[in-house]
């Protein structure tokens, strides 16, 4: 049951380019969330990271391709991996995206939109129940950023949201910047959202940076969190009760102490009374944003790689 | 509902040239800020922009040797003719190098008319396949390797190994961009070479052709003494001969010494 789930803290996603600090360092960070593909299938290095991870901090995982919004099948082969990772390891949680990454037998990689209907409700549903059924634990759903709002829609998101939670008992991961991104770019109020959220089945929450077009904001999770996100955040964390906060950095990623530094900086926000800020200026033209950036996924093979004389 | 508007979408996603713009803005809201057009847009260079980047991680001295903006061209036709299917990233990368042989510009032309630079090409593109896919491939670090002491017969080669016979220099190549100092497009040059990862390193190891042949016949599941016996036979030595050799040559040491072996 979700609401047995622990509070725990502030936590940093498990980047390869720290797994050397990490391991070496053991720095006071609460908790880790993992990326679930990129450990399932793992046979070398990042599997045996996670491991001694795992046995030293708090561990989630966090998937970006259940795709439980697809109207493709449900990928069986995928969940007994995602199984097997997680008996390993004992993540305190599982969660992926309220979304769909691909049909048609396809995987685009991203993570696509629903329109918010009576029918999307019903299929998601009966799949998250199917999922947490497998998997013997609840599933904890992030709302994503979003560039697309779909005519056929009936409802918000945060209605969607709080109907899935009450249906299946699935948990919730509060998204405090795709909320602040998908607001701005759909020309609604981010603090209203919040307000609406469900915040008594929320079990996380993400907090990241993102690109300003000036006409639209990327979710480039590539730069330090923005004030008016931190903000939204401090309304966030009173709604929530505190819920356990993670910082995603997933572009540009700096050295640990960065990112670490970046983190704690949302004890300055646990408190004191919301005060809305108006969006900051828009970041400097020519910049290549790429929304839910995966490569940092990508291992950079050739950096241990070496050629031995024969 | 839901299905044809996940079709539809996918479809613009693999296909952006031919979204129909009416459909588009029935099916997509607008926004004060974002018209669903430039809504679509997002995703649609997302979803190239993505992929591009993991191609060019998985493939980084192919895309060296193009250039970006050519490798990138291969990259945006090989997605639209092979979208990906794989919940892995790892996976965006497996059909490349055949795609790039079966997609060649010069397909049309007999074999000895076709361009080298592309044969060095689909060369490369499978040789850092192989690199890639054997960096988190299930091994055999924590656990013992075999030792001089070993007896031959015992010899095994262990889980995380590869063996690569190529038409150019590619491990060379691929090396050469590793530390920097990029050589020039090679000329056609037989070549062979041994990939093995031990505690969690992936290690090149050019080989000559009786080294090969030797590797080879123990990839085939056999041990050492089939493996002398190939060469043996390939070299119209005896397998006596053969086994001196790989002794007093310092082959049995170095590959012991790479981790090639594990006892079986």
């Amino acid at each position: 049951m979700i609401a047995d789930l622990p509070r725990l803290g502030l936590g940093l996603g498990l980047r390869s380019i720290h797994f050397d600090t990490i391991l070496a360092e053991r720095p006071a960070v609460d908790w880790f969330e993992a990326i679930s593909e990129n450990f399932m299938d793992s046979g070398g290095r990042p599997r045996a990271v996670i491991r001694e991870v795992a046995e030293r901090y708090p561990v989630v995982l966090h998937g970006v391709s259940l795709s439980i919004g697809s109207c493709d099948p449900l990928d069986f082969d995928y969940l007994a991996r995602l199984k097997r990772l997680a008996d390993e390891i004992r993540p305190t949680w599982i969660s992926d995206h309220l979304c769909w990454t691909g049909v048609m037998g396809l995987n685009s990689h991203d993570l696509l939109p629903m329109p918010l209907t009576e029918e999307s409700l019903a299929h998601v549903g009966g799949r998250v129940r199917q999922v947490q059924d497998f998997l013997e634990r609840p599933l904890i759903l992030e709302n994503p950023s979003s560039y697309v709002r779909f005519a056929s829609s009936t409802m918000e998101e945060p209605e969607f949201l709080r109907r899935l939670a009450g249906e299946t008992g699935c948990g919730l991961l509060l998204d405090v910047n795709n909320v602040y991104v998908s607001c701005f770019n759909a020309g609604t109020d981010p603090a209203a959202y919040i307000r609406a959220f469900p915040c008594e089945s929320v079990v996380q929450m993400h907090l990241a940076g993102h690109q300003n077009e000036g006409t639209h904001i990327i979710d480039t999770h590539d730069r330090p969190v923005r004030p008016e996100v931190w903000e939204l955040f401090r309304l966030a964390w009173a709604l929530t009760g505190g819920a356990s906060t993670l910082l995603e950095w997933d572009g540009d990623i700096p050295a640990f102490a960065d990112c670490h530094a970046e983190l704690l900086k949302a004890k300055d926000y646990m408190g004191g009374r919301f005060d809305p800020r108006p969006e900051g200026a828009a970041d400097p033209a020519g910049s290549d944003g790429l929304s839910n950036p995966v490569g940092f996924l990508v291992p950079r093979v050739m950096d241990s790689a070496v050629m031995e004389e024969a | 509902m839901l299905p044809s508007i996940q079709q539809w979408m996918h479809e613009s996603l693999v296909f952006p040239r031919r979204v129909d713009g009416d459909k588009r803005d029935a099916l997509l809201r607008e926004s004060p800020r974002l018209a669903a057009a430039q809504g679509l847009a997002i995703y649609q260079r997302g979803y190239f922009l993505r992929i591009a980047n993991c191609m060019r991680e998985q493939f980084p001295a192919l895309c060296h040797a193009l250039g970006e903006p050519l490798f990138d061209d291969f990259v945006a036709d090989y997605i639209s003719d092979r979208p990906p299917e794989s919940h892995t990233l790892y996976d965006l990368g497996r059909r490349f190098p055949a795609w790039l042989g079966d997609n060649r510009p010069d397909r049309d032309l007999p074999p000895g008319r076709r361009e080298p630079w592309i044969d060095f090409m689909v060369d490369l593109a499978r040789f850092e396949r192989q690199v890639f896919v054997l960096f988190d491939a299930p091994g055999h670090e924590g656990r013992p390797f075999a030792d001089p002491a070993t007896p031959d017969e015992s010899l095994r080669l262990q889980p995380c190994f590869d063996l690569g016979a190529y038409d150019f220099p590619v491990a060379a190549y691929y090396h050469s961009v590793r530390r920097n100092q990029p050589l020039p497009l090679p000329p056609a040059e037989r070549s062979f070479a041994a990939l093995v990862r031990t505690d969690y390193v992936t290690r090149t190891i050019a080989l000559t052709e009786t080294q090969y042949r030797f590797l080879q016949a123990m990839a085939e599941g056999g041990g050492a003494g089939d493996a002398i016996a190939a060469v043996a036979r390939h070299l119209g030595m005896t397998a006596g001969q053969v086994r001196e050799s790989w002794h007093s040559s310092g082959d049995r040491q170095r590959w012991i010494d790479w981790g090639f072996f594990i006892t079986g």
